[in-house]
């Protein structure tokens, strides 16, 4: 598709979401195939940058699930936060939990600081960063750090899936066709320190050479919850598990920058690209590691 | 298909598809042509409109996406001819040169000034607007007279 066939889509606007799960179930079952839209910075941008469609009949639907109040609500209930998978970046910016107020999941604030500028925070989503499946994706290395279970919906009923068994290779995940993402739930720890910091080639608007999001709670010197999540350095946002693993079974006081090296080193695959390259990418990978731990007290 | 839109605080209906692009739906059929096409893809700032009070970018919305919906485009700054403080400011100090990116501009900092002063700073409002001419410094200048026009009491003397 390209964008001279943008306007010959034809567009649904469904009102509720069990409206949209049954029609997204009869299309699936028919292999229709639906394109849900939400703040459209990813798929309008793809259709600029493709060639037209060889059959113009054949054009997806578009559903439009901007706007569906299912789909949109930020909430803390007890110690979770659920996170509506259509709310936009600047109302987590403006969120009493997040960036305002008691900025519990502050991490989601920074984060979203960093993503695009205000006109793509107005419109971006986490459910739309996710389902995008880009490595780059922000919004996906943050909700990895708080190990955040998805949401996923369908005429079929509800299932819960960890973040990190979501993606399944580049731009695959476990979402079935008719299966919508519906919210994230985060277990927030009652006190964490949280980092982030995004390599770019300016502060506004730039895809991510590397990102690092992270999440640890630690008790007498000793982490005993860690999550990271990085950008750009694999064909998935990386978990990072040997760098976790190593994180957890070692006092911070005896961590060292070779044993952090090496395991970071062994969760990466990163590429030359448009981007960056492949060594530069490593050496931020390390880097950024390095100053996450320097920041948790750690000797290196 | 008839979109119905809130434009510049009038309710219009325009004959457009829903999948269009606003931006180009308020250039075409609707004849607003400030809001300018500079990258297409997000980047640059110059088609950025309010959509209920926030900035985005309207070549990465589709017009359907907007129905029933509040747009402010450049056109909708001023009061006829009389041009808002952030305008005059613009035109005063220097923060329009060859102008592609004014538009943009000017919405971005109407949206720093009437909502988004709490949660981010000058800079950052225009962060998604790209400018080829000015170095930035003069907008800045320019949106920080502005503000400074807005604070001054009117003055005058009569029979001295």
């Amino acid at each position: 598709m390209s964008i001279a066939d943008l306007a010959h889509h034809s567009m649904w606007r469904p009102a509720t979401l069990p409206e949209l799960l049954t029609r997204l179930a009869e299309r699936h079952a028919k292999t229709q195939s639906t394109i849900l839209l939400a703040g459209g910075t990813d798929w309008v941008v793809e259709q600029e940058l493709s060639p037209p469609h060889s059959d113009p009949a054949k054009l997806p639907l578009l559903a439009d699930i901007s706007r569906l109040e299912e789909l949109r609500g930020i909430e803390l209930t007890g110690s979770t936060l659920r996170i509506g998978a259509a709310a936009t970046y600047l109302e987590m910016r403006r969120h009493p939990h997040i960036g305002q107020g008691d900025k519990r999941a502050a991490l989601l604030a920074r984060m979203a600081q960093d993503l695009g500028a205000l006109q793509i925070q107005a419109r971006g989503t986490l459910g739309g960063n996710l389902a995008t499946g880009s490595p780059a994706a922000d919004g996906v290395a943050a909700l990895m750090a708080y190990d955040t279970t998805v949401v996923l919906q369908s005429t079929r009923g509800e299932r819960k899936v960890p973040i990190t068994a979501y993606q399944t290779g580049y731009k695959r995940s476990v979402r079935e066709g008719d299966e919508v993402i519906t919210a994230f739930e985060i277990d927030l720890p009652a006190r964490y320190s949280w980092y982030w910091r995004k390599v770019g080639t300016r502060r506004a608007q730039s895809i991510s050479k590397v990102a690092l999001a992270a999440v640890a709670v630690v008790d007498s010197g000793k982490l005993t919850r860690v999550g990271l999540g990085m950008a750009s350095v694999a064909p998935v946002t990386a978990p990072l598990q040997n760098t976790r693993t190593l994180l957890l079974s070692t006092p911070i006081a005896d961590l060292t920058r070779d044993s952090l090296a090496a395991a970071v080193r062994s969760d990466c695959a990163p590429i030359d690209d448009v981007r960056s390259t492949r060594e530069y990418r490593e050496h931020c990978a390390r880097v950024v590691v390095h100053d996450f731990c320097r920041q948790l007290g750690a000797p290196v | 298909m008839k979109l119905t839109l809130t434009i510049n605080g009038a309710p219009r209906e325009v004959e457009a598809s829903p999948t269009a692009r606003l931006l180009d739906v308020l250039r075409g059929p609707l004849a607003l042509t400030g809001s300018k096409e500079g990258c297409g893809e997000g980047e640059c700032g110059a088609c950025t409109v309010l959509l209920d009070g926030d900035p985005v970018n309207a070549c990465l919305v589709l017009a359907g996406q907007c129905e029933g919906r509040e747009v402010i485009t450049v056109e909708g700054l001023a009061d006829g001819q009389s041009l808002t403080p952030l305008q005059r400011a613009f035109a005063e100090h220097g923060g329009a040169q060859c102008g592609i990116c004014t538009p943009g501009m000017l919405v971005s900092a109407t949206a720093y000034e009437k909502t988004h002063k709490s949660l981010v700073t000058l800079r950052e409002s225009i962060a998604g607007n790209i400018c080829r001419c000015t170095g930035y410094q003069r907008i800045v200048d320019s949106i920080e007279r502005a503000g400074d026009a807005d604070r001054t009491g009117t003055f005058g003397s009569v029979g001295a």
